[in-house]
């Protein structure tokens, strides 16, 4: 059986990358589970979706614990320990990158036991990182190498319609040039073992005594802790003010951003807090004196 | 009126309420409601937040609220709401400061308050509960995947009913119809006319309808940077129209001067997407067009 995670962000399609690739899959003759894990769907915070395909039916459920394939739609999310991408990871598995940087890095830097490969995204504009999907789909199905191209471009074709035309046919660009880049890795990625439940480990079972509802009950008793929780992580463009052209109009910028990221000081310089600005870019879009502009997150110096 | 503190938008407030670290999209309109609303109110406010995406504001142990934050059951905030202010009324007579009270808020989405916790809240109303009640609509079950609700305008595709056949209910009229101190409706991208209704309805006591559109770069799929434009369009093509009820009378508080066109705000949105491809939908167009301008038609000089 295949066992295939997609890791990416809220908005960065690979919950239609699983359903391209489960699609192109059951169209090669597999039956196929395609699921994102679920959660409350937040673009930009870490997510993930699972495929399952085999010869025969499926009779594992949730969450994929031993994949055969990884797929890391952004590398930013490497650094993330809350996404848990290399979990389950052994020397069977392999790790695909897609980004910027060389299969080497991430080697050295994430010590893996299997097989990692880096696939770079530069076909990909800042605008339509929504269509990684299909560029992932596409990818994950040559490091397969038991589904045709037409049979991927058949599963765009079937999961993307909704969007309409133009998606479509972006769509089957990328899943096409995510094939073609990794052409000299077809079928590198090798089916794991079937597992039975009773090769299952049991769960590590802590036994909680039952306490009394004001013990049980989780209760915050101090307000604005979630300053702890780094939503900056999020971000894959930097909004960057430039201070020369300025014009102190924090009501705009600091009163539309969303998450309370931009603080004003006495003469009304707005500041922002990078630890959790979400890089939405609203205050890009709205401010009058066209004092922000945004930078890629990976090589801004943080 | 002269009596407000917000005259003109540097006289918005400079300090924020929130802090970082919220778990909502980037970009999303209703955490941008809720900073501006609450930055109005001040921390003396005690929200009550039906089962939505804010029922994730707050998850243990991390909180961006300054104040007190009570979780209910999705149809049941209002009654939530009633326990709150018959608590603090209970300690006020025992003898508790009265700068202690506190501002009862629900925090609901529109599912629940279009839908489900209408009953609740119009009990509430006819018993003359003292408290606020925010709805953020984002015009779907947004949490759960944008499923349509009673908001969900005529047209929108959502992810439970293809594209819409119905009409979003008036909840602005069910609450006006039970004459309550103050109903109002909001957005996040005209912050001057959502402070001074904020700052209007904290000096009433009573049953407050504080009725915000809340664009959703998730759920109605347009770029999170957007956000503040898809409400300004919302405004200008008169389909979200800005008003306020007080002493039995309604008074548009923003009137477009000349109209936009809806599909100036539609195209934005890829929820409309099929009213414009492969071909434009004509008939679909025209009859959202005609029902904002018979809204306007029926307005004393409109
Ligand atoms: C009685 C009940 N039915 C269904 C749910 C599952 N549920 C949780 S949040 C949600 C959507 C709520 O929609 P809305 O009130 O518009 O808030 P939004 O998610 O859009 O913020 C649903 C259906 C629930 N919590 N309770
Ligand atoms: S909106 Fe732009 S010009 Fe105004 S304070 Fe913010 S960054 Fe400066
Ligand atoms: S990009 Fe701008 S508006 Fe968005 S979270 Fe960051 S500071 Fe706020
Ligand atoms: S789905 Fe929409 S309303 Fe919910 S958190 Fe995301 S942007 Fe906000
Ligand atoms: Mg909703």
């Amino acid at each position: 059986m295949y066992r295939i995670r997609f890791h990416g962000r809220g908005g960065q399609g690979m919950k239609t990358a699983s359903r391209i690739l489960g699609s192109a899959l059951f169209l090669a003759g597999y039956e196929v589970q395609d699921a994102p894990h679920y959660g409350a769907e937040r673009r930009g915070a870490p997510m993930h979706a699972v495929v399952r395909a085999a010869r025969g039916p499926i009779q594992e459920r949730g969450f994929v614990d031993r994949p055969d394939l990884v797929v890391v739609a952004d590398e930013g999310l490497l650094a993330e320990a809350g996404a848990a991408i290399l979990q389950g990871l052994d020397h069977h598995s392999l790790l695909l990158t897609v980004g910027r940087e060389p299969a080497a890095l991430w080697q050295d830097r994430l010590r893996l036991a299997g097989p990692v490969l880096a696939l770079a995204d530069a076909v990909i504009a800042a605008g339509e990182r929504h269509f990684l999907g299909a560029f992932c789909a596409g990818a994950a199905a040559r490091l397969l190498g038991v589904v045709a191209l037409a049979c991927l471009l058949q599963a765009v074709d079937d999961e993307v319609a909704s969007f309409g035309e133009a998606a479509v046919a972006r769509s089957r660009e990328l899943a096409e040039a995510g094939w073609r880049g990794l052409e000299e890795h077809a079928g590198s990625v090798g089916e794991g073992s079937a597992a039975g439940a009773s090769g299952q480990a049991p769960p590590d079972w802590i036994e909680l005594q039952a306490e009394a509802g004001d013990l049980a009950a989780p209760s915050i008793h101090g307000g604005l802790s979630s300053i702890e929780v780094r939503t900056g992580l999020w971000r894959t463009q930097r909004p960057v003010i430039d201070y020369a052209h300025c014009r102190r109009c924090w009501w705009v910028c600091s009163e539309f951003c969303p998450d309370s990221a931009i603080s004003v000081d006495a003469d009304g310089t707005p500041t922002i807090d990078y630890a959790h600005c979400k890089g939405c870019l609203v205050c890009l879009a709205q401010c009058p004196a066209h004092a922000i502009r945004a930078v890629p997150e990976r090589g801004a110096s943080s | 009126m002269s009596e407000t503190a917000f005259v003109r938008w540097r006289d918005l407030p400079r300090g924020r309420q929130l802090v970082g670290g919220a778990p909502m999209c980037a970009g999303c309109s209703g955490l941008e409601v809720l900073h501006q609303v609450l930055d109005v109110l001040g921390e003396k406010t005690v929200i009550i937040n039906s089962a939505g995406c804010m029922s994730l504001l707050v998850s243990y142990p991390y909180s961006p609220l300054r104040g007190s934050w009570l979780y209910t059951a999705m149809a049941s905030a209002a009654a939530g709401a009633q326990g709150m202010r018959d608590a603090l009324d209970l300690r006020l007579a025992q003898g508790m400061p009265a700068e202690d009270d506190l501002q009862v808020m629900v925090l609901s989405g529109d599912g629940a308050a279009y839908g489900m916790g209408l009953s609740p809240a119009s009990g509430a109303i006819e018993r003359g509960l003292d408290f606020i009640y925010l709805v953020y609509d984002n015009e779907g079950y947004g949490n759960t995947g944008q499923q349509q609700s009673d908001a969900t305008p005529h047209g929108a595709h959502t992810a439970s009913c293809g594209s819409y056949r119905g009409w979003k209910k008036d909840l602005f009229a069910i609450w006006v119809a039970h004459r309550p101190a103050y109903a109002a409706t909001l957005i996040g991208s005209e912050p001057l006319d959502l402070a001074r209704k904020v700052d209007k309805a904290a000096r009433l006591k009573g049953p407050r309808l504080l009725l915000a559109l809340a664009p959703c770069p998730t759920g109605w799929d347009f770029d999170a940077s957007a956000t503040v434009e898809v409400g300004h369009l919302a405004v200008k093509t008169g389909i979200w129209p800005l008003k306020e009820y007080v002493d039995g009378r309604i008074t548009h508080t923003k009137v477009p001067r000349e109209r936009l066109p809806v599909e100036d705000y539609l195209v934005r949105q890829g929820r409309f997407r099929h009213l414009f491809e492969p071909r434009r939908d004509e008939a679909r167009l025209g009859e959202v067009q005609a029902a904002v301008d018979a809204y306007w038609a029926e307005l004393p000089g409109g």
